[in-house]
């Protein structure tokens, strides 16, 4: 399964794990969370309007169905079946509820941060999920490398 | 990305000069534009103003997140300003606001928007750390604080 999130990073890892599921016949899951978790805290906050969180939350409805397409058309130019599925929620919480039901062998993310602050305030969602998946995960890099890759799949 | 990645010097200022909220706003949003992260200032502005229009972002204990979507930037911005001696900023709680998180991002980057908002949020309700950048001296302070070096 790979986790898209609408960052060069995602598509970077969603072109990786293209590559894998065709290279072992393996099946492949994209998900997008939108993260509903997040905009509550928001409007809990008073940093969002009630009309603002219902703005970002079709903003992000719109950006899973873009980038869900767009990863899905990625695959199928390479011959490979991927299963498109969003949920809404908690980021890293969704991610491994999905890995659980679908029972996932590898979760796929992209590239996290190069720069880490020991503030607890600041935290990836994706490397969140890294730590919580039951499954293996592999963490995609070298974006020019995985477009080399992909471009020469078959 | 991480909102961690956008904290630089370059995009800190402290004090902020400006007296009044008008004023800061620009002064926020002159800060991207004077790195060079931004091209079309009236039109980042006229997001942030739009914004403040429905609502201030003036929270409580002096914190203020300015924030708006604009087409005019590529990917996710951060400003962020000191006024130690504060700013009617017309916040919920009536106080002055002197810690500024300026973030602006471009309509279909909402995952990252959200996320880096998030981050702020959370930074906020921590009011002795909030205290600490607000009186932060330089703009490396505040990299150091928030890198939690």
């Amino acid at each position: 399964m790979v986790y898209v999130d609408g960052t060069e990073q995602s598509v970077t890892a969603a072109q990786y794990a293209i590559c894998l599921a065709s290279f072992y016949s393996a099946d492949l899951t994209a998900l997008y969370v939108i993260n509903t978790r997040a905009m509550e805290d928001l409007l809990r906050a008073r940093i969002f309007l009630k009309d603002e969180q219902v703005e970002y939350e079709h903003d992000m409805e719109s950006d899973a169905e873009r980038y869900l397409n767009y990863v899905s058309e990625l695959a199928a130019q390479k011959g490979v079946s991927l299963t498109a599925r969003s949920s809404r929620g908690n980021v890293h919480k969704e991610i491994v509820n999905a890995i659980k039901e679908d029972d996932i062998d590898l979760l796929v993310i992209g590239e996290l941060s190069r720069i880490r602050s020991r503030r607890d305030e600041f935290y990836d969602e994706a490397e969140r999920a890294m730590r919580a998946a039951p499954c293996s995960v592999l963490i995609v890099k070298d974006e020019d490398k995985v477009w080399e890759m992909f471009e020469s799949l078959g | 990305m991480a909102l961690i990645e956008l904290v630089q010097e370059q995009i800190i200022k402290t004090p902020l000069e400006s007296q009044d909220k008008p004023d800061l706003l620009r002064e926020l949003v002159q800060i991207l534009k004077d790195t060079g992260q931004i091209d079309d200032f009236d039109a980042v502005l006229q997001a942030i103003q739009a914004r403040e229009d429905q609502q201030s972002t003036g929270l409580q204990d002096g914190i203020a997140i300015p924030h708006g979507k604009t087409a005019a930037v590529s990917c996710l911005k951060l400003a962020i300003g000191i006024a130690p001696d504060g700013v009617d900023f017309d916040s919920l709680d009536g106080q002055p606001a002197k810690l500024f998180f300026l973030l602006v991002a471009p309509p279909d980057q909402p995952g990252p928007h959200v996320e880096a908002l998030s981050e702020i949020a959370r930074l906020a309700q921590s009011k002795a750390f909030c205290k600490a950048l607000a009186a932060a001296d330089s703009a490396q302070e505040v990299v150091e604080l928030l890198k939690g070096e």
